[in-house]
């Protein structure tokens, strides 16, 4: 073993290394092969430059040879730092075609994009406000996968607004909080679940818009949690990060308040969390440690709290985090201005 | 369940006695005897022991009455009785379980060794006291943790519970095995003297030739790749420095007889040939020694992953459940997922028969794809130094740009609800349930009294259809700000009135009231509106003035006109000591550069007109400048 003070040993077939020119914060990992080439996957990065223009570029990845290769036509500028991107779940539909995957990015607006071959072309803008004046801009979104025309976005205007998309128009908008909101998670169809800068978790229902079940509300008041991840392969669970914590928490939606379990291991706070697209139990979390943790949650915690299974150390900060649905063997992550992709 | 009846004839009954005073007199942790199984021939089985180590704790289920000489044998006894009532728990799950006097989750990590050992079977030849035996030898293990599975097949039984030194030797037809916990150099003048001390061995076994393993602290092994390991590359094993104490509880019956020619091993319902022994190296600081000679090649059959699978699968499906511990080994199973358990099968096989079931997750994943190793390295306890914190301090630096920043940067409406069109796509408000009461409760009512309020502001608001909060306050900020001018140019205009009405005021007439300011606001006003000044100085006015006049019934009057940025002042008040200096600084800080004042002080009135210059950056009122000479001019 190396010295764990620095970053982990890394080998040329079990991780590679994209540099990208600038600052990456949001990424998204195609399920579906590239248009590019099929036994590929695409990945999609967003810059984060303090600045007007930036970028969202398009990499594909081919895990027989573990590299990835750049393609300059695809490539889109953004408005301000996009704060989330990801591209179309499970794309099975007969209805597209198979040579482009549809990419959605959030910042200002709800943006959908076509990534062919060879370019990428603006599908809709997706903007609620009638007026020019007033819009919100929108914090994070999710993708139905169950339902794949449906959209959440969150905002700061303590709103969500669920969009069909195939039409371009709002299905629903819920004032879903008292403060900003700050990202969103779908369950099933028709149920999503949020976190906000007031503290608490909420689940909603579209069959009855009336009311909204809050499952956990941070310990302090008013502490923000940040990032929520559903579980999609049990949909009891979820988990969620609080600002300034290194604690994941996982909530189980039918026991309310009581989190299930709080993963403490990290030692500076944690950035980002996504549950393995293949197996209930596994979740992976990574934070300012510079480490990226991987969990097997056991059905009942022993008495020093749970440990990680495995662990990797990046060189910097982790600021973004996927687990390929495609190939869940692979996880993609994101500190300064690099994507590592590494085996599990 | 086999005892030690039948086996203890053959042994002399005070053997127990024996290895009693041996193990206490040089301060080992455990002595065991193997001896030749009775039911099985050409196998060394648990024969009798005794326990000297730590002991966590005396507490036993029931109470037991002690005296002192039976307290020594007393744990050694208990362990056994455990072991039989677990392994007939097993045996039998749906039978009551025999109740011990010792419960498993008050044992230390040196107690489940030395009753986990109980289960262990030995052929001759195999394992530390097969070999023994076989070779008639004196067998001295250092470092036992980190030896190969080949040489000593509980190694990482001892790397879990912290034995480090095991010492076997042949005895009577089987083996006395003796354990420590710590690390104690080779000398086999203790085995002859416990021999001989002990034991009464006369012959004097010891040769020259002593076969010996040990272990090096600073050298590190090199890979060389035993044929025998598979294709694939082995990950060094981080595990658990120490298993917590509430450990496996489930011990099967170890006498499976269908396990060709290997060590101990547990799991039930393996097909023939599936269970097998993986070797695996250590290339962490600590390694082993290997000495290859006198080792059986089938100890050691490479193992498929498409084995391994198959095990797993079927330890998946004999989940033997004992409800009354399952909380107990869930801490287990979770270290037993710490181990890097691809590379360890027979560690695996002993323990994860113990546990309830395995964990094929951990598995599942990683036999994915078994040719590549992966980036991910297993996590241990304290092996990772503190890595680099943030760098500049901020924790969730990006995240929070990124939530709290980034959106701020599209400089449109950054509070603004969304404009909606309130017939079709109405703003839903839910109501948050909050499902687990108490601690909620008093937030929803605030909740709730926070809307109410918001509704009665919006009944007294005109003109706002939107329901949402954000534009109900916004609505009553314009609706306020909206009154106060409306009431700042209607006052404007009665005062003027006033103005014109009155004529000069005699000094006496009294009708001062302390708060005049604010009461007069809701007076009516009357529209007259003059062009006429009331100043002295009239020659210096213009078309564009603004006059504010005095209020109602009050001798004391101020008028302030303004012609774009010369104020002129006039004002009559209450003669006090130091008013003038007051009223002068109040000026100053309203920005007016006075350069021409003139003062009369008449029967107890000031009268002051004053010229001055708006110096300020902002536009400056009128009003303002007149609410501030008011109050300090009648200040009392």
């Amino acid at each position: 073993m190396e010295n764990s003070s620095q970053e982990s040993h890394l080998r040329s077939d079990n991780s590679v290394t994209y540099e990208s020119p600038y600052t990456v914060y949001a990424m998204a990992v195609s399920s579906t092969p590239s248009p590019t080439n099929l036994s590929h996957q695409s990945i999609a990065l967003g810059s984060f430059l303090e600045d007007y223009s930036n970028r969202v570029d398009i990499i594909s990845f081919d895990p027989d040879t573990v590299s990835v290769k750049t393609h300059p036509t695809l490539s889109f500028d953004h408005p301000y730092p996009p704060t989330k991107l990801m591209f179309q779940p499970n794309r099975k539909s007969s209805s597209s075609s198979s040579s482009s995957d549809i990419l959605a990015s959030s910042g200002d607006y709800l943006r959908l994009w076509e990534v062919r071959e060879s370019s990428i072309e603006p599908l809709s803008v997706l903007n609620n406000s009638k007026t020019s004046e007033f819009c919100a801009p929108l914090t994070s979104f999710d993708w139905n996968d169950v339902e794949p025309k449906r959209i959440g976005t969150s905002s700061i205007d303590t709103t969500c607004t669920i969009w069909d998309i195939e039409k371009g128009v709002v299905e629903t908008q819920l004032i879903a909080h008292d403060k900003e909101v700050y990202d969103i998670a779908w369950g099933e169809a028709r149920v999503f679940a949020s976190v906000s800068a007031d503290g608490s978790v909420r689940i909603f229902d579209l069959r009855d818009k009336e009311h909204s079940t809050i499952i956990y509300e941070s310990p302090q008041p008013d502490t923000p949690l940040l990032r929520l991840a559903w579980n999609k392969q049990d949909l009891k669970y979820m988990a969620t990060i609080q600002m300034d914590s290194n604690k994941v928490v996982i909530l189980d939606i039918r026991s309310p308040t009581m989190p299930v379990a709080e993963l403490e291991r990290h030692q500076a706070s944690v950035n980002a969390i996504t549950w393995s697209p293949q197996s209930s139990k596994h979740i992976c979390s990574a934070g300012d440690d510079t480490q990226a943790l991987i969990w097997e949650l056991p059905t009942v915690a022993g008495p020093n709290g749970i440990d990680p299974l495995c662990v990797y150390s990046a060189g910097a900060e982790i600021n973004q985090l996927q687990w390929s649905a495609a190939q869940p063997d692979w996880i993609a992550i994101a500190f300064s201005n690099k994507m590592q992709f590494l085996k599990v | 369940m086999a005892t030690g009846v039948q086996n203890q004839e053959s042994v002399p009954k005070y053997l127990k006695k024996q290895l009693a005073l041996t193990v206490r007199n040089i301060q080992w942790s455990y002595a065991i005897f193997w001896s030749i199984s009775t039911r099985q021939p050409g196998v060394l089985e648990w024969d009798d022991g005794y326990y000297n180590g730590d002991i966590k704790t005396r507490k036993t289920v029931q109470a037991v009455e002690l005296n002192a000489d039976q307290l020594d044998l007393q744990r050694s006894e208990q362990l056994r009785e455990l072991y039989e009532s677990l392994s007939a728990a097993q045996t039998s799950p749906h039978a009551i379980r025999p109740s011990a006097a010792l419960s498993p989750e008050y044992l230390t990590a040196t107690e489940w060794y030395y009753l986990v050992c109980m289960s262990f079977v030995f052929n001759i030849d195999h394992g530390l006291p097969g070999r023994t035996l076989s070779s008639g030898q004196p067998v001295w293990l250092c470092n036992a943790h980190c030896a190969e599975s080949k040489v000593f097949s509980r190694s990482l039984l001892a790397k879990v519970c912290a034995v480090v030194t095991v010492v076997c030797f042949p005895f009577s037809g089987g083996v006395i095995e003796l354990g420590v916990t710590d690390l104690v150099l080779e000398d086999f003048s203790l085995v002859q003297w416990i021999k001989t001390l002990f034991l009464g061995a006369q012959q004097a076994i010891v040769s020259n030739k002593s076969i010996h393993v040990s272990g090096n602290n600073n050298d590190l092994v090199c890979p060389a790749l035993d044929p025998l390991i598979i294709d694939t590359k082995l990950s060094p094993i981080l595990g658990c420095e120490h298993l917590e104490t509430s450990f496996p509880d489930d011990i099967p019956d170890g006498l499976e007889p269908n396990q060709p020619g290997e060590d101990s091993f547990l799991v039930q319902g393996i097909d023939g040939g599936a269970s097998q022994v993986q070797s695996w190296q250590c290339m962490d600081e600590e390694f082993s020694n290997c000495v290859h000679h006198s080792l059986n090649s089938s100890d050691c059959i490479s193992q498929t992953c498409a084995d391994v699978r198959n095990i797993i699968s079927l330890d998946q499906e004999e989940k033997n459940y004992d409800n009354s511990l399952q909380d107990v080994d869930e801490c287990n199973q979770i270290k037993l997922a710490s181990f890097d358990l691809q590379n360890d099968l027979h560690f695996h096989a002993v323990l994860s028969a113990i546990l309830k079931g395995s964990h094929p997750l951990i598995l599942g994943p990683r036999f994915q794809n078994s040719n590549k190793e992966s980036s991910f390295v297993c996590w241990r306890k304290n092996g990772l130094v503190k890595p680099q914190k943030a760098r500049d301090g901020t924790p969730q630096k990006l995240l929070k740009k990124i939530l709290f920043f980034v959106p701020h940067m599209h400089d449109r409406g950054l509070s603004e609800s969304p404009d909606v069109n309130g017939v079709r796509d109405a703003v839903w408000r839910p109501e948050a349930d909050d499902i687990c009461g108490n601690r909620e409760l008093p937030e929803r009512k605030r909740r709730e009294k926070i809307n109410d309020r918001l509704m009665i502001l919006k009944s007294m608001v005109p003109a706002n259809s939107k329901a949402d909060k954000v534009s109900i306050l916004d609505g009553t900020i314009n609706y306020l700000q909206d009154l106060e001018r409306r009431v700042a140019e209607l006052e404007s205009c009665r005062e003027l009135t006033e103005l014109e009405t009155r004529t000069k005021r005699k000094p006496d007439h009294v009708e001062r009231t302390s708060d005049n300011y604010g009461n007069n606001k809701t007076t009516n006003a009357k529209k007259l509106y003059s062009s006429k000044r009331k100043t002295p100085d009239a020659d210096e006015v213009d078309d564009e003035i603004d006059h504010v006049a005095t209020k109602d019934g009050s001798t004391d009057n101020i008028t302030v006109s303004m012609n774009k940025n010369d104020f002129i002042i006039v004002l009559k008040c209450p003669w006090r000591e130091g008013v003038l200096l007051e009223i002068m600084d109040v000026l100053s800080i309203l920005s007016l550069d006075c350069h021409s004042v003139q003062s009369f002080a008449t029967a107890g009135i000031l009268s002051l007109t004053i010229k001055s210059k708006y110096k300020g950056s902002s536009v400056a009122k009128a009003g303002t400048i007149k609410q501030a000479l008011q109050r300090v001019a009648w200040k009392y």
